[in-house]
């Protein structure tokens, strides 16, 4: 198992160094000059020039990687183009907010969508299913904007129980860093609640037409031990592989939330970088995305073994 | 006085927790929040041009001169002046008590650095570059600029108010190339920037620099006493309007500077929030042509445009049906500016006439050519402009090619000169500030001078005659007459057109008072009561 870890820890560096080129390479080729941006209308051609001087820019596209890769390699991500703070300081004062959005909607998501897709395989053909099943189809066609919307609408504005935006630091006590992520926890926790109750449903209708739970319900175990100690377990592997593939629809769903309510969170960092064409910090962002991404999958491929006593590696 | 809300009584009720609530709520008192029109991504106002940057440069430093709300220079930092050698030798001096934020008196040699940085990147401070004989300091409190030939309008360029500002830095500072950012931001204005508490896209803190002391006259636009009431000011960075506007109901910021037209109505609803017009200058809307390549490197193509350009049109694109939302007609300088005339201006302010553009355009010989239009799609009254001016040139007869881009590539698809086929380009609809257009020096759109000018690079070697005399105007009836000689040769050479007047409110808490109008969001004479 070790072993294993060590390997796919490996197997991730030629993986991230395709994405590094890959994204450098994307960002070479794409319309948009930063230097104009700065320099302003105002500016003549040789001032754009200077300043594309100025900021490497003029240099060719291998010497550029090279350079980038070799600083990337001594673990620095460089320096934005125009905030003059260094990537990993940025990524630094955003990672908070993301990383507490992800894992309250991941948490909430997860307790909401299981029990439901548990309870409408149980009560399959009941009004039950049917509401679950209709939950999720809403959950799916609504945008996670218009939902974040709605509730902003409702939940702050009418009701006056939470922010309608912002963030606050986990340092600054429970109550008021969970008073901000309530509302787009639950925006951008809808799609993806709807996507784990319907394949916790799927999966779950299938275990349960399975022998073995029928010899558990012939020697009288209840209902509820059935569903959650025989059946759920042995549906979880595919539930914890839509879970991770799920972690993606969270990093593009929070760029979304993170506009709708404000957080300064590192999907905005990213949408904002790329509009500027801040091109260090895009490419620090998109590392970083795909290095969690890498590592999730890992975890997930480690989740097996702990549902399926027979995956090993 | 700040409001409870449902929440925070609730809260407040929650008994240890209250203390601490009512500290905040405290400091909240005392606190400006504030929505800026966009993120604040860079911090050095001389090095960048962005309208953001010059708004967050004129709270931490301070200028020379300030504009008052006639548009005219007045001392700010400068306690006066005095020009002799036939107008070529100005002697400047400081008035007492200036401080930057690190306690160090500011310097004459502080003010020559500054201007000097500064001339390298602003269009007026390269003017100034060019007539320049020298610049010393005399002494401590006075310097001097010497002059190859005199020029009037000195002191307005020391103070323009449109980016790039001349904000004076410590000499430290001001050493840094004109064409890198400063790194340290050691200001000179009413408000210390928080560096350590940056964080760009999310959050800018000001807080009140005790050094600072005010001029004692009442404030009047840029110039006067800058009293800053508020201990610290938050500008906190919104991307979406329905967010920024549900804040602002939700009296969780105080003032919104670019709330959207269409939730205005909404905004007016509720009786805790005003709206009104600050910036009295507003944007003035531009469709510019590009002059290297057919069609419109035909003058005559160009006039072609004009019978038919209805600038309401425009306007209720940009902004809305309210007419207190823009100004038309709009002639080639800001609307309520003194330099603003209605020389021929009735060639866009009478009856409109298509069938008038269209014979028009068939006389001048146009043959078909492909007109890219450039649209940039994330700033909607950009967006709104491009696709009325499309309509309009597809009416009148062009083969239209309306191609929607953001921003960023918006900006570098400018600067292409090549064909259209060579992903150059025709037109495209932009905004100006209105403080750029009052006047020659500042006004990109009306430069002649080829390849040098704004993206279009006309060769108009009589504008360019015309703006050079402006800086030698001795005063303001010659400059008008100037605007005016400006504004026909416009009309016939149309290197822009202008589309209108934007008039943009902004939205604040009733409870937030003395917001100084004239230009852009202004953080001094504001208070809460």
């Amino acid at each position: 198992m070790f072993a294993y870890i060590v390997r796919r820890i490996l197997a991730t560096i030629p993986v991230m160094a395709i994405v590094a080129l890959f994204v450098f390479s994307l960002l070479y080729i794409a319309p948009g000059d930063p230097a104009a941006v700065i320099a302003g209308d105002q500016a003549t051609p040789a001032d754009v020039e200077r300043i594309r001087a100025s900021l490497g820019l003029d240099r060719p596209y291998l010497v550029r990687f090279g350079a980038w890769l070799w600083d990337i390699l001594r673990g620095d991500l460089g320096t934005s183009i125009f905030t003059n703070l260094p990537v990993a300081t940025m990524i630094q004062q955003r990672i908070e907010p993301t990383l507490s959005l992800m894992i309250v909607t991941l948490i909430l998501a997860v307790s909401i969508a299981v029990p439901m897709g548990v309870v409408a395989a149980w009560r399959q053909g009941t009004w039950v299913d049917r509401a679950v099943m209709g939950f999720a189809v809403l959950g799916f066609s609504v945008p996670v904007f218009v939902v974040g919307y709605v509730l902003a609408y409702v939940f702050a504005l009418e009701l006056d129980w939470l922010p309608v935006q912002g963030y606050t630091p986990f340092s600054r006590g429970f109550g008021p860093w969970i008073e901000n992520l309530i509302l787009p926890a639950v925006a951008l926790g809808s799609v993806y609640i709807a996507l784990i109750a319907r394949i916790t449903r799927a999966t779950m209708l299938e275990v349960l037409q399975q022998d073995y739970i029928r010899t558990a319900k012939a020697k009288g175990v209840g209902q509820r031990s059935i569903l959650f100690m025989h059946a759920l377990k042995n549906a979880a592997v595919p539930i914890v592989t839509v879970i991770g593939i799920g972690i993606a629809l969270l990093i593009g769903g929070a760029v979304v939330t993170e506009s709708v309510f404000a957080i300064p969170g590192l999907g905005r960092l990213t949408v904002d970088a790329i509009l500027r064409r801040d091109y260090p910090v895009i490419q620090g962002v998109v590392l970083l995305f795909s290095f969690i991404y890498v590592l999730v999958n890992l975890a997930i491929d480690l989740a097996y073994t702990l549902f399926d006593p027979r995956i090993r590696y | 006085m700040a409001q409870v809300t449902r929440r925070s009584a609730l809260l407040l009720a929650g008994g240890a927790l209250a203390a601490p609530r009512i500290a905040d709520a405290q400091a909240q008192a005392r606190t400006l929040r504030f929505v800026p029109q966009a993120n604040l991504s860079n911090i050095d106002p001389v090095w960048s041009t962005a309208v953001v940057v010059r708004n967050h440069g004129l709270m931490i430093y301070d200028t020379l001169y300030g504009l008052g709300s006639n548009f005219r220079p007045r001392p700010q930092m400068a306690a006066g002046h005095e020009v002799s050698d036939d107008g070529r030798r100005w002697v400047i001096s400081l008035r007492s008590g200036l401080r930057f934020h690190d306690g160090a008196p500011v310097t004459a040699r502080d003010c020559v650095a500054s201007i000097q940085r500064w001339a390298k990147r602003d269009v007026l401070g390269q003017r100034l570059d060019a007539l320049m004989d020298g610049i010393a300091a005399l002494d401590d409190t006075r310097f001097e600029i010497r002059l190859k030939k005199p020029w009037p309008g000195l002191a307005f360029a020391l103070g323009k108010p449109s980016a790039n500002i001349c904000a004076i830095m410590p000499e430290r500072v001001a050493r840094t190339d004109p064409f890198t950012q400063i790194t340290d931001y050691t200001g000179s204005g009413p408000f210390r920037f928080r560096q350590d508490l940056f964080r760009p896209g999310d959050r800018m803190i000001y807080e009140r620099f005790e050094g600072y002391v005010p001029r004692s006259e009442a404030v009047d636009f840029l110039a006067g006493g800058k009293q800053a009431h508020f201990d610290r000011v938050e500008w906190i960075v919104m991307p979406d309007p329905s967010t920024a506007s549900a804040a602002l109901q939700n009296n969780e910021v105080d003032w919104w500077e670019t709330p959207l037209p269409d939730l205005l109505p909404l905004l007016r609803r509720n009786r805790d929030i005003q709206t009104e017009l600050v910036n009295t200058a507003g944007n003035l809307g531009v469709l510019r042509f590009n002059f290297l390549h057919p069609p419109f490197d035909n003058p005559a193509i160009r006039r072609a445009v004009l019978p038919a350009v209805d600038q309401r049109a425009f306007m209720n694109a940009a902004i809305g049906t309210d007419p207190a939302l823009s100004t038309v007609p709009a002639g080639v300088f800001t609307p309520g500016t003194p330099l603003a005339n209605d020389e021929g201006l009735s060639v866009l302010s009478g009856p409109r006439d298509l069938e008038a553009a269209r014979r028009a355009l068939r006389e001048a010989g146009y043959r078909g050519e492909r007109v890219v239009m450039l649209s940039a799609t994330d700033l909607p009254v950009l967006q709104n402009l491009a696709e009325v001016a499309a309509d309009l040139l597809r009416r009148i007869g062009f083969n239209v090619d309306l191609q929607a881009m953001d921003w960023g590539t918006h900006i570098q698809r400018r600067t292409n000169r090549g064909t259209v086929d060579a992903g150059g380009w025709s037109a495209f609809c932009t905004t100006w500030e209105g403080l750029d257009v009052s006047v020659p020096g500042s006004h990109m759109p009306i430069r002649g001078n080829g390849a040098n000018a704004w993206a279009g690079w006309p060769t108009l070697p009589r504008l360019e005659e015309l703006r050079e005399a402006w800086f030698e105007a001795p005063d303001l009836a010659a400059e008008q007459a100037i605007a005016r000689e400006i504004q026909r040769l416009v009309w016939q050479e149309v290197p822009f057109v202008p589309l209108g007047q934007v008039l943009p409110l902004m939205a604040h808490r009733r409870s937030i008072t003395g917001v100084v109008k004239g230009g852009p969001a202004l953080f001094w004479g504001v208070r809460r009561t």
